[in-house]
């Protein structure tokens, strides 16, 4: 897959990124990062979420301090826009999450694993979007209909899944970039992490720096355990 | 003709312009809700004829069990156009309570091309949206671009007057005045319409 990591030394490259990626600010990008990247919804941050509010909070009081007693403007200034690239990163973040939840909300609150990845909000807000399209599809268009075709979740009486939901395209392409080494990855997303069977040659293994493009059903794990991130 | 209406209607909605509202098709909305249920009534009827002749409506594989499936069929495409026409509308609005909803009343042009159900939902998923903030004391709407710089230079395409206050100033909005905003602040009005973000 891609090469090496040039002429850096592995280790060296993971000192350099756990300096960088131990912030709040680089966190809170990664988890916007793969959350925009990634075709599920992912997991809540919400000790990230809270301590960067509590830090924009911070932000907020120094700048405006700063705008009271006439200190340097361009001082704050440039804190000001630092605040509000922090401001953009949280708030956008937060919408992501909240479109995903929109396009899938049938689908993300039936599945627990999904909606356990809900802040408590978000879990209001599904309930309150289920509830309003709900009423809104019943009113249009169900009530209309013969008897046996009125749900909203399947085609009609006689399917047996749930067959009108959307779901997510987990097969769609994703780009990752590699953090730690991951376990050998096969590209049709067979897990063989008990017992390594090293008859197929299709497998491999990603180290820290790598880039590829890829499924993302493969990666889903990987990126769980913080893996690898998206770009 | 089987589905043809609602293909109609669909590909009404795949036609327009990608975000944009047509005036709801009540009409050929009505005609495909109708012809639904004359597919229902032809199902019944076939069903009931097949019970009449003592056959086992499950497991008879006669003609009328096949044009009872085209039927069945028929109404499950229609269904599914009419809530693609719907569903797909109601994107378009969840869009528009993003970008207007939660602090104003949506212009009339757009809000005659609602249908009263349209409207209504609308209003509730702007509530919901709301909810969500308030109880996060976050506006997650705003900020919908990454910033360069703090402010940004505007021009007012509509008389605002003065009545507007903006957190820093209040300055008279007039007609083709120009300022130079915080980008939060401006963001909404150039959002409505109200005023365009001058580049360059």
């Amino acid at each position: 897959m891609a090469s090496g990591a040039g002429e850096w030394s592995a280790e060296q490259i993971d000192d350099y990124e756990t300096l960088i990626s131990t912030t709040d600010v680089e966190l809170l990008k990664r988890a916007w990062r793969n959350e925009k990247a990634s075709p599920e919804i992912l997991p809540f941050e919400e000790a990230l979420v809270k301590r960067a509010k509590e830090q924009i909070q911070l932000m907020e009081e120094t700048v405006d301090d700063f705008a009271e007693s006439g200190h340097d403007p361009l001082i704050a200034s440039l804190y000001q826009m630092d605040l509000d690239r922090a401001q953009f990163l949280l708030r956008s973040y937060l919408r992501v999450r909240l479109q995903k939840i929109e396009k899938f909300m049938f689908h993300i609150w039936k599945m627990d694993t999904y909606r356990n990845r809900l802040s408590i909000e978000e879990e209001k807000f599904t309930e309150r979007c289920i509830r309003d399209i709900g009423k809104y599809l019943e009113e249009t268009v169900l009530s209309k209909l013969p008897d046996n075709y009125q749900s909203v979740l399947k085609q009609s009486i006689i399917s047996e899944e749930d067959d009108m939901v959307p779901e997510p395209q987990l097969d769609t392409f994703v780009v990752a970039k590699c953090e730690r080494a991951t376990r050998p990855l096969y590209l049709d997303g067979s897990r063989q992490s008990a017992s390594f069977d090293s008859s197929r040659d299709d497998h491999f293994q990603m180290v820290p720096g790598d880039l590829c493009i890829l499924r993302y059903r493969p990666f889903q794990e990987e990126l769980m355990s913080g893996n690898i991130s998206l770009v | 003709m089987h589905g043809r209406k609602a293909y109609e209607l669909v590909k009404e909605f795949a036609d327009g312009e990608k975000g944009h509202l047509k005036i709801f098709n009540n009409e050929l909305f009505e005609r495909v809700i109708e012809e639904c249920n004359e597919h229902h009534n032809a199902l019944q009827s076939l069903i009931r004829k097949m019970q009449e002749e003592g056959l086992e409506v499950q497991t008879a594989r006669n003609a009328d069990h096949y044009g009872a499936l085209i039927h069945h069929l028929s109404l499950i495409r229609n269904k599914r156009c009419l809530m693609a026409y719907v569903y797909n509308r109601a994107e378009i609005i969840r869009e528009l309570a993003w970008k207007v909803g939660l602090l104003h009343e949506l212009p009339g042009e757009i809000q005659e091309k609602f249908s009263d159900s349209e409207e209504q939902y609308f209003k509730d998923h702007s509530k919901s949206l709301k909810s969500y903030m308030s109880q996060l004391s976050l506006d997650v709407n705003v900020d919908m671009v990454p910033p360069k710089d703090p402010y940004i230079k505007v021009r007012v395409l509509e008389d605002l007057g003065s009545g507007i206050i903006l957190s820093d100033k209040s300055a008279n909005f007039a007609r083709h005045s120009m300022h130079f905003l915080k980008r939060t602040d401006a963001e909404q009005y150039v959002a409505r319409g109200l005023m365009e973000e001058l580049t360059g």
